[in-house]
């Protein structure tokens, strides 16, 4: 049990200086999630199963992952800017905090603990979990139903801080396509490009039946490029003998029309 | 106690050594031919959008719906106990209950109302 | 498992007598949710402000009523007390908060609408915001957390363990947060506000969790009696116990704003919605100066004599700070929330000096600051100019010449805070100083003293400044408001002459005003 808890405690320390020491911010979080999983088996060591597992299924699990998500929201490349915005507060705040160590183990380090009731408390509820729900429904009951106040501000504020409304519905699909056939411009797909053309080519326009450009067939990007490869009358010619049978495609015929 | 923590400890040995086994055991026996498609993000075959500033920002969407998760996950925690203690618990414990839940449940119908359900 | 051999749980005892007024407020909060998930917008905004001053109505009503009967006791197993202190709170934060709540729904001063953005979701300037403030729809959520926000204040100073004054100072805090951030103009401002209070407000939360742990491993115990029983038996006080009671004070003293916990306050009341400001500053000092006052007067009082060094240094850097730094602020709600430190400063006189008139003398100087403090916020908000509130005081000046009414009402307000006689800063004032003064604190009320004098010096200059000097040509005026917050100046200038000239009735009422131990 000792050895159990100088590995955990050792990495449990390890990750919270990882998570305070390391550059990128994904980095910190799976540090973090280290502390919590060794947290997690100290409890577990302490036999405090339900806690334990809490620990993981709360922290390890849920928190966690509301930090990545909030890193995401954030970019997750994003490094922390490294210049101080109030001067001169490291040196101090570092003085403050090892100052604060040293009291704390100071004070609190030669502490001996004897284990008071756990024992009775164990063999009177049967076990850690009714000891819990003994505690929780009864002497702390104001505590957990309030709990639920917190758990509805949570709510809120997560609404009210990300939700954003629309003062106008947003379109569905089905108001857009109403509102394609309505405009009465072309409802269908586009026609594609390059048909009946001498080569398949997204800058050369398809020709209609009555052998007439569609240049609504080019994507509009390369028409305002000025991209688009005509075909000239004579070519349409060529096409229409084509399709009369009166010509044959050679290699020779298909050389480019603005080249 | 502990006779309660070895199937626990087992099943997280398992767990950890086939996760290590599935990754070692590819790069040992798999061939090692490296390009620059296979690290590549694999995106239904299209060319991967090029992020925006800062690497990959999601919409800010995704923390309420993490954040309701934890919402709802914490009222799973304490419904645990309750019911692990329930007989011992009786009836008090289940108006208890069901007065914390209906609460909560009174959030769940604004999110659900203001559309915090829905992805548009 | 063998649960069939374990004796069943019994249900704990609830005192629904006694928790109504909390009960009322907490489930007036909840409808209020309700109210948001199924009214159409247009009805919302007064649905939520019919729903949310009955609901105040009825809960104060509710005070009233354990007064009468004066049926006090502990409720829950030990977890809440109900005596004399917490009724007297409970009816002042009650009361706080329906000139807060009246604040709050005003929406005349501001062209645009209230004092909360439109939409605080929606980034600033952008589309999504300027469509919601052309249709003049409201954040109506600010009413829910409002009143969660009351809710746990409720339950902060009557909280018995420090397990439920966790959770309760976390109910309370955690819609104030939200609310900071969401004031309409300036919300870059407001929401650097609000992330500093959160990040500062967790990490002393976190202190007073560990500290509760501490105190824990030494009492064996998370209950305010438990602890003092521990301390009287235990013959050396053990360090687990003084290190755990200075984390719990500082979870504690942060929340009163005490230095060298006082950072957020300043920023925070700058970048608030006014509304919010006057309410916070009322409110959640009086909610976390009576859970202070219980936990030092139930559970550490045998811890006194270790913890009056300490006790000693925050209480004189605290009232150094408020006036010193106050008398370089440019800014009045900045000037305001260091008079608000200043204020905390010489409430810690009434929590050293631990005896009855020390007691009574600290509520009524809290009531008496409540009011005040409220009044001077609410007038704040109505010198405007055409980008929103005219907080420069370069720009006050002149004001008694072109608005006597407000500068003469706002002068009555510096003057309380001031504790110049006849209002009921000076009661207050007098009351814990003298009650620190027969506990032989003669060092600590010179100290105070002292400090009230340079106080009064920034109190007197906004006064001259108002009335002797001339306009700088900045176009400011005073906007005639709505009834509410003419009705809510109104009232905390009343109470404010009230307390001064005729004290002695209050004082009555706190005759029975004991901590139950």
């Amino acid at each position: 049990m000792v050895i159990a808890f100088w590995i955990c405690a050792a990495l449990a320390v390890f990750g919270a200086l990882g998570m305070v020491f390391s550059k990128k911010a994904v980095h910190s979080a799976l540090f973090v999630a280290l502390t919590m999983i060794n947290l997690a088996v100290l409890y577990a060591i302490l036999e405090a199963p339900f806690l334990s597992m809490v620990q993981i299924i709360v922290y390890t699990g849920a928190v966690m992952m509301l930090f990545l998500f909030v890193l995401m929201v954030v970019g997750v490349d994003s490094s922390d800017s490294l210049t101080e915005s109030i001067k001169g507060q490291r040196v101090p705040a570092l003085l403050g905090a090892s100052a604060l160590g040293v009291i704390l183990i100071g004070l609190l380090g030669n502490i001996t603990m004897t284990n008071i009731g756990f024992d009775q408390a164990y063999v009177a509820y049967d076990g850690n979990i009714d000891a819990l729900a003994g505690l929780i429904f009864t002497k702390y009951l104001f505590a957990f139903e309030a709990t639920s106040a917190l758990l509805i501000t949570a709510a809120l504020g997560a609404m009210v801080l990300t939700h954003r409304e629309h003062a106008e519905k947003p379109l569905t699909q089905r108001d857009l396509s109403v509102l394609r056939f309505k405009s009465g411009n072309h409802p269908g797909s586009l026609p594609s490009p390059g048909v009946y053309a001498r080569h398949n080519a997204v800058d050369i326009p398809a020709l209609l039946p009555d052998g007439t450009m569609a240049e609504i067939s080019v994507p509009k990007p390369l028409a305002a490029r000025g991209a688009i490869r005509l075909i000239d009358l004579a070519s349409k010619d060529e096409v229409q003998a084509l399709n009369r049978g009166e010509a044959v495609i050679t290699s020779q015929s298909t050389d480019r029309v603005e080249e | 106690m502990n006779n309660v923590a070895i199937p626990i400890l087992a099943l997280g040995l398992i767990a950890g050594a086939f996760a290590v086994f599935s990754v070692a055991i590819a790069s040992i026996t798999g061939p090692k031919r490296y390009n620059r498609a296979r690290v590549d993000a694999y995106e239904c075959g299209i060319e991967p959008t090029p992020q925006p500033m800062g690497g990959g920002r999601i919409p800010v969407k995704y923390y309420l719906t993490a954040m309701l998760f934890i919402v709802f996950d914490i009222e799973i925690v304490f419904l645990y106990p309750w019911a692990v203690s329930f007989d011992s618990l009786g009836i008090f414990g289940l108006f208890e209950m069901f007065l914390f839940s209906a609460s909560v449940l009174v959030v769940y119908a604004y999110v659900w109302r203001r559309g915090g359900l829905e992805w548009d | 498992m063998s649960s069939a051999l374990i004796a069943d749980i019994t249900a704990p005892s609830v005192n629904y007598y006694m928790l109504a007024p909390i009960l009322i407020v907490l489930g007036g909060a909840v409808l209020s949710v309700l109210v948001e998930a199924f009214y159409p917008r247009e009805s919302r905004r007064s649905a939520q402000i019919a729903l949310v001053l009955t609901t105040l109505v009825v809960a104060f009503l509710a005070v009233l009523n354990i007064k009468v009967d004066a049926i006090l006791g502990f409720t829950i197993v030990n977890s809440l007390a109900i005596d004399g202190v917490s009724v007297f709170l409970q009816g002042l934060i009650i009361l706080s908060a329906l000139v807060g709540a009246l604040l709050i729904s005003e929406n005349r001063i501001d062209p645009l609408g209230d004092a909360f953005a439109a939409q605080s979701s929606a980034l600033p300037g952008s589309e999504d915001e300027l469509a919601f403030t052309e249709r003049g729809w409201y954040q109506t959520e600010i009413w829910s957390l409002f009143l969660f926000s009351v809710g746990g204040m409720l339950i902060f100073p009557i909280a018995n363990d420090l397990l439920t004054l966790f959770v309760a100072l976390e109910v309370m805090s955690l819609p104030l947060y939200l609310l900071v951030g969401m004031a309409r103009r300036r919300r870059l401002l407001s929401q650097e506000a609000a992330l500093k209070y959160f990040v500062l407000g967790a990490f002393s939360s976190a202190f007073m969790l560990y500290g509760s742990a501490l105190v824990y491993g030494f009492a064996n115990s998370v209950e305010l009696g438990d602890i003092a029983k521990a301390l009287s038996a235990s013959a050396a006080n053990s360090n687990l116990m003084l290190v755990g009671g200075i984390f719990i004070l500082i979870g504690l003293l942060f929340k009163v704003g005490a230095a060298p916990f006082h950072q957020w306050t300043p920023d925070v009341y700058q970048g608030a919605p006014t509304a919010i400001t006057a309410f916070m500053s009322a409110g959640t000092k009086v909610a976390a100066f009576g859970a202070l006052l219980r936990v030092f007067y139930v559970a550490l009082s045998g811890l006194a004599w270790d913890l009056s060094a300490v006790l000693w240094a925050i209480a004189i850097i605290t009232m150094l700070v408020g006036t010193i730094i106050g008398v370089a602020q440019s800014d009045i709600k900045r000037m305001l929330a260091y008079s608000s430190i200043a204020h905390a400063g010489f409430l810690l006189l009434g929590v050293i000096a631990q005896s009855k008139a020390a007691l009574d003398g600290s509520l009524f100087y809290l009531a008496g600051y409540a009011f005040t403090s409220l009044g001077a916020f609410a007038v704040v908000s109505l010198v405007r100019d055409a980008s929103g509130e005219a907080n420069h005081l370069g720009q006050w000046a002149g004001l008694g010449k072109r608005s006597p009414v407000i500068a003469s009402v706002f002068t009555l307000f510096l003057l309380a805070l001031a504790g110049i006689p006849l209002t009921s800063g000076f009661v207050g004032k007098f009351a814990v100083f003298a009650a620190a003064y027969e506990k032989g604190l003669a060092p600590l009320v010179v100290v105070a003293v002292i400090a009230s004098a340079i106080a009064g010096f920034f109190y007197v200059r906004v006064i001259v400044l108002m009335f002797f000097t001339d306009a700088s040509g900045d176009e400011v005026s005073v906007v005639v408001p709505s009834f509410a917050t003419a009705a809510a100046i109104t009232i905390t200038a009343v109470v404010t002459i009230v307390l001064g000239v005729i004290p002695q009735p209050v004082f009555d009422l706190l005759s029975n005003a004991l901590f139950l131990k």
